[in-house]
């Protein structure tokens, strides 16, 4: 749709946040409309990623899944991680695709949790690439409004 | 629809107070900042038992019906109550209620304290910003009086649940953990790998069993503009425990309004720690401090997710639920890595 859903959204939240919020009485209903401006902006610098990062996400995420394969998993995990390293995001509804992230993450708190119990280079190469997935997953998120 | 409150908060004081006559309640107006409970502040205008016309402007904190944080009034108010008068600035505590006949919820009513802020991001913003660091050395030195406060003195033993030194940490770990298992709506990765941490980690048995205010941040007090603290608000967390927990809060990088390193937005890690030895004379061993500092993480995530289940249950849609769940929850995250080597 034109003008763009994220420059609708972004206005929105600077005139709720400018112009309305200050003008409304009691100070509890223009801290309501101001957060409210604030989560509109939130929304407004998500939306154009919304997609991209979910899918980057779920394909690094079924990476660290195929490096596991081998390692000498918990044969139930191992199966589990498998089927999952088999998905894909050809539904690019962002609710296909986020829920295909939480199927994911769950996972890989449990790949995370056997490798870090495990010995070897191996397993410490992929704890290392399950780390710097972590880290890579707080960037795709951030916002500006955030204070880290 | 809901009756009016101010004829039902005069009438509830009327019945508080012996012998007043003419009780009146104007000028009600909820104010914001309380996510965890509804906060309003009012005129009270009576005629005392003795003739006398008095007219003060309080405070009544009233239970929600969800919130972010689950607490026990009673234990905000006894902990209140407690450092009323002492080198610890909180407002004075007037009536508790734990019934709902009143005001349809619990509530407690306060002195108001007027003409300060509470706003974080102020603090970064004329004329308050060239106070910063007398802020950051109140801020810190009435922590560490916290910390030194007898609560047996106190009589805060009386409410407060009892702990050993040696089972501080797992108390704490075990009760923000069950919160993120009833409460997490998505995985949390990160979070749960700093609890595996936490857990392979135990810290040393706390120096002593102190009073922990559980909120204890930027935010959570009122200032005046040159650089003083005038009262410590938001005692709902308030426990017995590590006096290294409230530390470690207060330090969290989500606090760091500056977006520089500078703790609560105030001073530097270092400073900060400083103040709070010299004032609480405790030692703030740097290997207890960072485990606190990373329990923190998992407690505020804890919070975050809580407030973002209340909303998506539909228990409580105040704009604040949503608001600090998708600002908090990522540098939440980050703030764990940080501490763990990891970022």
């Amino acid at each position: 749709m034109k003008p763009d859903e994220n420059l609708v959204l972004a206005d929105f939240a600077a005139r709720f946040a400018g112009e309305i919020a200050p003008q409304v009485q009691p100070a509890y209903l223009a801290a309501a409309i101001g957060m409210s401006a604030g989560i509109l902006g939130m929304i407004a610098e998500d939306w154009d990623r919304s997609a991209s990062r979910r899918v980057e996400e779920n394909r690094a995420v079924r990476g660290l899944f195929r490096d596991a394969a081998g390692l000498g998993l918990e044969a139930g995990l191992a199966a589990r991680l498998a089927a999952l390293a088999e998905g894909n995001d050809d539904d690019l509804r962002l609710s296909a695709l986020e829920a295909g992230n939480e199927a994911l993450r769950a996972a890989l708190i449990d790949l995370h949790a056997a490798v870090e119990a495990m010995e070897g280079a191996a397993a410490k190469a992929l704890n290392d690439a399950i780390w710097r997935e972590l880290s890579a997953s707080t960037q795709r998120r951030r916002l500006s409004a955030g204070s880290f | 629809m809901t009756a009016p409150l101010e004829p039902r908060i005069a009438a509830y004081i009327a019945s508080r107070v012996p012998g007043a006559r003419d009780v009146a309640v104007d000028a009600l107006a909820r104010i914001s900042g309380g996510a965890s409970r509804e906060t309003y502040r009012f005129r009270l205008q009576y005629t005392d038992a003795a003739g006398v016309p008095v007219e003060r402007r309080l405070i009544l904190r009233r239970d929600p019906p969800a919130s972010l944080i689950e607490t026990q009034r009673r234990v905000e108010f006894a902990a209140y109550q407690a450092f009323h008068g002492s080198s610890v600035p909180v407002p004075e505590m007037l009536w508790l209620e734990e019934q709902d006949d009143a005001l349809d919820h619990p509530f407690f009513i306060a002195q108001e304290l007027t003409g300060f802020e509470t706003g974080a991001y102020n603090l970064q913003q004329p004329p308050y910003a060239q106070h910063q660091a007398s802020y950051g050395l109140r801020k810190w030195t009435i922590l560490g009086e916290i910390a030194k406060a007898d609560p047996v003195a106190l009589g805060l033993t009386e409410v407060m649940d009892p702990i050993a030194p040696d089972a501080c940490w797992k108390r704490e770990l075990d009760y923000w953990e069950g919160v993120l298992d009833e409460d997490e709506i998505t995985p949390q990765p990160v979070i749960r790998a700093a609890i595996r941490w936490l857990r392979a980690n135990p810290p040393p048995p706390a120096q002593k069993i102190g009073v922990v205010h559980g909120d204890y941040r930027t935010g959570n007090f009122l200032y005046d503009d040159k650089g003083e603290i005038h009262g410590i608000l938001d005692w709902e967390m308030a426990h017995l425990g590590d006096p290294l927990e409230d530390l470690g809060w207060g330090l969290n990088r989500i606090w760091c309004m500056a977006r520089d390193d500078r703790r609560g937005g105030l001073l530097p890690h270092a400073e900060a720690v400083a103040i709070w030895e010299r004032a609480s004379g405790l030692t703030a061993d740097p290997a207890a401090l960072h485990w606190w500092e990373l329990f923190n993480c998992v407690k505020g995530q804890g919070i975050w997710v809580s407030s973002a289940r209340a909303w998506t249950d539909n228990e409580n849609r105040d704009p604040i639920m949503i608001f600090s769940a998708w600002l908090m929850l990522n540098p939440q995250d980050r703030a764990a890595l940080e501490l763990m080597g990891r970022l």
